[in-house]
């Protein structure tokens, strides 16, 4: 209660000038997270075996696709604009613990198995340009 | 020969005491676990806000720069990425606070000050992060968890600062 009154009395010593000075500031933090924060939604998912690419799949569906890697049949889950490891052969499980993806450029990769999988939006994105 | 003397002044004395608190604070401030990763609330910053306003420009100055080069010198982080951080940042808050100081204080208080130099601090670490340490686009994915943190330890920065102020107008 007296840290309330506090901030109560210290909100009246705030004067015009600080208020706008507070609003740009909001605005700064809205506006920054809005720009760096958003990643474009995906679109397509592209399956990767050995490097290659093997597929590619509308993420606007609801399909189990098994793959059979270096070491065994992985099932990789697409659940309307998503998409996950739901069972692999390999010892520590990390492709499936990386949960559901769903934006633009995510990727999620199987070592053991030899799978990748990423996910690419409607524009494509450049990872590496050459001249 | 002629003897060389040095006199010293009660600025001098003033300038030795306020930066002595200065460097204490951010030894704190280091010792503190952070809950997030390079956020810290820059409380050292209250004192150099402090004596700008109780005292002038060119003594916060003094206090800011004595805090960085005796802290990193403290922590045995002098000329490390660490220093340069903290000295970039620095610098660039003075500037701001250069530039700012002499806003109308009919409409700004020293919230608004506090709010603009907790900024420019993060834009001088982070065009050093950005140019040197870690020169991947990337990053930029952190800053607005950054700018909040500025925002919010700026707020708590002014009002500590203006407490101080007060009770020291009162003796």
């Amino acid at each position: 209660m007296i840290l309330i009154k506090k901030i109560l009395k210290f909100s009246k010593s705030i004067k015009f000038g600080d208020w706008f000075i507070i609003f740009l500031f909001c605005a700064l933090i809205v506006i920054s997270t809005k720009l760096l924060w958003s990643l474009p939604q995906g679109e397509y998912l592209e399956i990767y075996e050995n490097n290659k690419i093997l597929a590619t799949y509308s993420l606007n569906q609801e399909i189990t696709k098994e793959i059979n890697g270096a070491k065994g049949k992985t099932k990789i889950i697409i659940n309307n604009g998503k998409v996950r490891f739901s069972s692999s052969p390999c010892p520590k499980k990390y492709c499936i613990h990386q949960g559901w993806i769903n934006k633009a450029n995510q990727t999620i990769v199987c070592i053991p198995n030899k799978i990748s999988i990423s996910i690419v939006g409607a524009k494509r994105k450049y990872d590496a340009i050459n001249y | 020969m002629t003897l060389s003397t040095i006199n010293i002044t009660d600025r001098d004395h003033q300038i030795a005491k306020l930066s002595a608190i200065a460097v204490a604070l951010s030894l704190v401030e280091f010792f503190f676990p952070s809950p997030i990763p390079g956020v810290k609330p820059g409380i050292a910053n209250i004192i150099i806000l402090y004596t700008v306003f109780k005292f002038d420009l060119r003594m916060g100055i003094w206090v800011s720069l004595i805090r960085v080069f005796v802290t990193s010198i403290l922590l045995g982080s002098f000329l490390s990425p660490t220093f340069f951080l903290s000295l970039s940042g620095a610098l660039f808050s003075l500037l701001s606070l250069i530039i700012f100081r002499n806003l109308n204080p009919k409409y700004f208080s020293l919230i608004s000050l506090s709010l603009i130099t907790s900024l420019a601090h993060i834009a001088g670490q982070f065009i050093i992060v950005r140019l040197w340490i870690i020169p991947h686009n990337g990053i930029f994915y952190l800053l607005p968890i950054f700018i909040v943190s500025a925002f919010i330890f700026g707020l708590v920065n002014a009002l500590v600062t203006s407490k101080l102020l007060k009770l020291n107008s009162k003796k």
